[in-house]
């Protein structure tokens, strides 16, 4: 009903607007994703002069969500009535797409397509990126400069050298005459223009190995024409030159290519007026693994060209306030939060509907271990913890658990299609399938294969024979990213949950403890008998395999745990994914032959032979776009995380004592056949006693807001973002809003304990001075910081109080020496002393 | 060298005055010159390791550091000087100031025992000085030039300065922590927190008695970026206030070599004169008991 109210009513204003070149514009919007559809053309001028239509296609562009987008989000695009494509490429990113025929270019410009924008606002070719200058600059002999022939190309553009006035020569290394070239500039946000006739007058962020991949697309239309793909938008962040930001406008541009219109056939250009009116070698819906070289009339080379550029479908995109915006506007000091990474994707949109209203206090959200998160909590150091579990403290300090966020892990994945069949979008787990790739079962590589006990074992996931009956037609290629998950190396209650998952599978379990599967294959020995639920998953493999290798012998290190490579935070992981791009820790290299060897992180997977797999947040997983396994339950059912089951997951969870968390009893879970077993409830969990009241107010305003405007599914500010299932005053998750509202009113209380009178209260906190049993890894050892992590979203584990180490050797040993050599020597003196008084010697 | 001492001195002495009795096996003069020989022998062992440890290791200190200093100068002039996080141990990290104390020494990487007779060293599983994050630098207190001697003399407030590959960063002193004392909260954002920790002891001759480790925090508003690290664990011998087993074999080679000096001394006194001897002995003895010396070092804790 009310997409047909917006419908109307943009088509009210489409009708009042004059729109630019269009043939025949029929813009639908939605309130959050974008459609239009346009009547793209290509024609050729005859010799009589009169201009014929050769093809003409209605296309419409779809885009899931336009507005609000954040760091590196991907958004889906799709289209259909395009022209089908051939000569598929298997990377269709970047230059590596150069060589199709029809594809449907799609990039990110800044400015928007809105006449009635000032002119520095206004998209054109010089303002869209590009990552290679092969995207932007062309040199051709006279007989295929074909778009000297474009039918809507300005005179300028059909002069021997174009794009810039004057033309470079010597800057763009091009000082023939005869040639004809054709520069499309790159204009920064500041200004600048690069010229983008060669690597070094192309912007630094094309420079060759920058740190993102390229975003840009030559994507593939299908035979039906339609097509679809997911695109990775930057921010001013990863992309300064082209500079996107909430405050700068940006578009995606998608240009579907139809060839080139041509001016009437001349006799002096006749060969380039043939080649002007290509339409493809290759048939549609062909391959292209040799990268042959293609009809350039019909190749996305000249997006640039006023017939391609024409055609082009801008979508208006609007980014969000980004995450230092607290720290820009907001001087005052945060209150920072510490706790589960689970919770970043919300704090995102969370944060900014705190610092920017004065009535709010500034809230701020760390990433750290939920263990050490409550012990900081609990000592006073932190004023609330996120936390996804009960924890065991100080029964004399009351905790109270405000259910926050219903989210969950998820396993995130990409892979490809064989053949060039593009990106798997499902996959099917099992809880043995993850306990295999958790417990380094499979070998990975041939020397890994030598590791005794696993001779038998399938190299990677993608051949063993139990996951390629769950996912038939996927590539038989051993590959050494496919052997193993991504996961934390921290201790996490994501770990507890996914590790839980295993526990509850009997064929899991047996696995684990030695049993072989129906297949043959066994665990690694080194995980053999291994306790699970866990929240710390340990690298347990010590094999070194014997190498003849130069380097492998000067880095003699176990084989499998640099696989395994896991990373202190889950957004690390949902960036490999993103990037297609193993954390696997294998590479031999060496700045030069002189050099030592050393061992580095493998190189990007290509596009086209993709297999990876990642624990993911569910919110990092739907904000960059990631597909997500769907994971075996109850009765051969497989369940994929969304709303639904996230739903009759938590329909399930029974409440504990008064202020108490929930559990999801793991006997109900496992008969549940629609329950997704990734679900988590995240808690933000803060003492009812002896905290202060102006942090208990802030604590019980944060609760209360995001219990109520925080659950909000939506893209703004104060919202909720995807991957989290809203928390509602109805429904199977009232139980949790419920017992959000009472905690938020204890923390606000604060009673005083009955225990202790406040008189007695230093006495009392100085005997628990201990920490809890329970407090994160080496309690024992140098008490400021155990190993960890250093990346500023993982504050070091801290145990609240300083611990004692002391050495008694280092104690007495010097005075006692001392002591001893004094002592000694007297002796000795007198001795020799009385010796001599007798006469002896 | 030093269970030589006596018989050969004894000898000699016999040679020079031979009016005096000689000992006769059985007699009460012979176990109280044995005695006496064994207790003269602890002695000097005992007072040399005690020299040695609180004098003579500030020499070798002293000329590490120079050597450091002048490496790390010239890796700071030519930009190669380590950010993390792998850094092989013993290498120049940091040069750390204390402008307080009067402290100017380059910090190398590792806190095992044996790392830290050459200055203050840094612990390998926390990010570098000057880094965002909590970074760990352990010094000595009372031996190898004694870096850390009047660290607990720092109040709040003090200026702590590192200069690393990444550049300076100035650390204000947030106080002197002792076990029992509440943990300073963690740095967030870009701060970036540089904890020393070394030893203290209590009572009388306090200074010789480091029993307890002591910590002083410091931080600084913004840090250097930290380059990502994996997980890192390092043994047990760098941790506070532990020891170098590790150290065990070599100090076996170098008490058998010393065995062997006093044999082969010996021997050659049985052929060349006293003095000859002594003469081209004396500084291998010398260079033995000093390596020695810096071996047991490695066994003891290694903050004192």
């Amino acid at each position: 009903m009310r997409r047909l109210a917006a419908l109307a009513a943009v088509a009210l204003m489409a009708a009042a607007l004059p729109w630019p070149q269009a043939q025949a514009v029929a813009p639908v919007a939605a309130s959050d994703g974008f459609t239009r559809t346009k009547s793209l053309t290509r024609e050729f001028v005859q010799p009589d002069g009169t201009t014929q239509e050769v093809d003409r296609r209605d296309v419409t562009v779809n885009v899931d969500h336009t507005t609000d987008l954040q760091t590196r989000e991907r958004i889906h695009v799709s289209w259909s009535g395009a022209h089908p494509s051939g000569a598929r490429a298997s990377n269709p990113y970047a230059e590596n797409g150069l060589n199709q025929e029809y594809p449907v270019v799609i990039m990110q410009c800044r400015g928007v397509d809105d006449p009635s924008a000032p002119a520095a606002q206004q998209l054109d070719p010089t303002t869209c990126w590009t990552s290679t200058k092969l995207q932007r600059s062309q040199v051709q002999d006279s007989t295929a400069a074909i778009w000297t022939r474009d039918l809507y190309a300005s005179d300028a553009d059909r002069q021997v050298k174009s794009g810039l006035d004057p033309y470079p020569g010597a800057a763009c290394d091009d000082n023939s005459a005869t040639f004809y070239a054709h520069v499309t500039p790159f204009v920064a946000a500041d200004g600048k223009v690069f010229k983008g006739c060669t690597s070094g007058t192309m912007p630094p962020e094309a420079a060759v190995g920058s740190s993102f991949p390229p975003a840009e697309q030559e994507a593939f239309t299908n035979t039906d024409g339609t097509g679809d793909t997911w695109f990775e938008v930057r921010t001013d962040v990863e992309n300064e030159s082209l500079g996107c930001s909430y405050k700068v406008a940006c578009s995606l541009v998608v240009i579907p290519i139809m060839g080139l219109s041509c001016v009437a056939e001349d006799p002096a250009f006749a060969s380039v007026d043939a080649a002007c009116r290509g339409t493809g070698q290759f048939p549609e819906g062909s391959s292209n693994f040799a990268n042959q070289g293609v009809d350039p009339a019909v190749s996305p080379v000249y997006w640039w060209a006023a017939s391609n550029w024409r055609n082009r479908i801008s979508v208006p995109l609007a980014f969000a306030t980004p995450p230092s915006v607290c720290d820009i506007v907001d001087d005052r000091a945060p209150t920072p939060f510490y706790g589960s990474e689970l919770l970043s994707q919300a704090a995102l949109q969370w944060a900014p509907a705190f610092c920017l209203r004065k009535d709010r206090f500034k809230w701020q959200q760390n990433s750290m271990p939920d263990e050490a998160a409550f012990t900081q909590m609990q000592q006073g150091v932190s004023v609330a913890a996120e936390v996804s579990g009960p924890r065991d403290g100080d029964p004399d300090k009351p905790v109270g658990y405000a259910p926050t966020a219903v989210t969950g892990f998820a396993v995130s994945f990409v892979v490809d299609k064989p053949d060039n069949g593009g990106e798997v979008t499902s996959l099917r787990l099992n809880a043995r399938l993850l306990a295999k790739l958790l417990t380094e079962s499979y070998p990975a590589t041939a020397r890994g294969a030598t590791h005794p006990g696993l001779e038998h074992n399938p190299l990677s996931l993608n051949l063993d024979p139990e996951f390629r009956a769950l996912n038939p037609g996927l590539g038989s290629i051993a590959q050494e990213a496919a052997s193993t998950l991504m996961t934390l190396s921290t201790s996490s209650d994501v770990i507890s949950a996914l590790t839980g998952y295993l526990a509850r599978d009997a064929d899991a379990v047996a696995f684990l403890n030695g049993n072989a599967d129906p297949w043959g294959m066994t665990v690694n020995p080194s995980y053999r008998g291994i306790h699970v639920p866990t929240n710390q998953w340990p690298l347990l493999d010590t094999f070194v395999p014997a190498s003849n290798d130069d380097c492998l012998k000067q880095n003699p290190a176990p084989y499998l745990p640099q696989v395994a490579a896991p990373v202190g935070t889950l957004r690390q992981i949902a960036a490999a994914v993103l990037d297609g791009w193993p954390l696997v820790a294998t590479k031999c290299e060496r700045p030069s032959p002189t050099d030592p060897w050393k061992l580095g992180r493998v190189d990007r997977q290509g596009v086209g032979t993709r297999f990876l797999l990642g624990v993911t947040t569910l919110g990092d997983a739907e904000r960059f776009g990631l597909h997500t396994a769907s994971l075996a339950v109850a009765d051969g059912a497989y369940v994929a995380p969304d709303d639904a089951s996230m739903e009759a997951a938590i329909a399930l969870a029974k409440p504990g004592k008064k202020y108490q968390p929930f559990t999801i009893p793991g006997a109900a879970l496992a008969k549940s056949s629609t329950a997704y077993p990734g679900t988590m409830i995240v808690y933000t969990a803060a003492r009812l006693t002896e905290l202060p009241k102006a942090d208990a107010s802030k604590v019980a305003q944060f609760i209360d807001i995001s219990s109520t405007e925080g659950q909000v599914p939506g893209r703004g500010n104060g919202q909720l973002p995807e991957g989290y299932l809203p928390i509602r005053g109805s429904g199977a998750t009232k139980p949790l809003y419920d017992a959000a509202r009472a905690v938020a009113k204890a923390i606000r209380a604060q009673k005083t304990p009955k225990a202790a009178a406040p008189a007695t209260k230093p006495a009392a906190s100085s005997s628990a001075v201990a920490p809890p049993a329970a407090v994160a890894p080496p309690a024992a050892a140098p008490a400021p910081t155990t190993p960890v992590v250093s990346s500023s979203e993982t504050p070091p584990l801290v145990s609240a109080r300083t611990a004692a180490v002391s050495s008694s050797l280092g104690g007495f040993l010097l005075p006692a020496l001392l002591f001893v050599g004094i002592a000694g020597g007297i002796f000795s003196g007198f001795a020799r002393l009385a010796l001599r008084r007798r006469g002896v010697r | 060298m030093t269970t030589l001492a006596d018989p050969v001195g004894l000898r000699r002495r016999q040679q020079r005055r031979p009016e005096r009795v000689a000992i006769r096996p059985g007699e009460v003069e012979e176990t109280v010159s044995l005695v006496s020989s064994a207790f003269a022998m602890v002695a000097i062992v005992s007072l040399w390791f005690v020299l040695q440890a609180l004098l003579l290791s500030g020499f070798s200190e002293a000329r590490d550091q120079h050597l450091l200093y002048d490496r790390f100068r010239h890796e700071l002039a030519a930009a190669t000087a380590p950010t993390g996080p792998a850094v092989p141990p013993g290498d120049p990290v940091a040069l750390l100031q204390v402008p307080h104390l009067g402290l100017s020494q380059v910090v190398v990487e590792g806190t095992a025992s044996g790392d830290l007779l050459a200055g203050p060293g840094h612990r390998r599983d926390t990010v570098l000085p000057g880094q965002q994050g909590i970074s760990l630098v352990y010094g000595r207190v009372g031996t190898y030039g004694a870096p850390f001697r009047h660290l607990t003399s720092l109040q709040k407030g003090d200026q702590i300065v590192t200069q690393t590959g990444q550049g300076r960063t100035v650390y204000v002193v947030d106080g002197v922590r002792r076990a029992g004392d509440a943990l300073p909260a963690p740095p967030t954002g870009e701060q970036a927190r540089l904890t020393l920790v070394s030893a203290e002891g209590t009572g009388r001759l306090a200074g010789l008695q480091a029993r307890n480790a002591v910590y002083v925090d410091a931080t600084a508003a913004h840090g250097q970026p930290a380059p990502a690290r994996g997980a890192t664990a390092i043994p047990s011998s760098e941790r506070a206030m532990s020891a170098d087993t590790a150290a065990l074999p070599m100090l076996a080679l170098v008490l058998g070599l010393l065995a062997a000096l006093a044999l082969a001394v010996t021997a050659a006194r049985q052929r060349f004169s006293g003095a000859l001897v002594w003469v081209v002995a004396s500084p291998v003895a010398i260079a033995l008991s000093w390596f020695t010396t810096d071996v047991v070092m490695r066994l003891l804790p290694n903050l004192i």
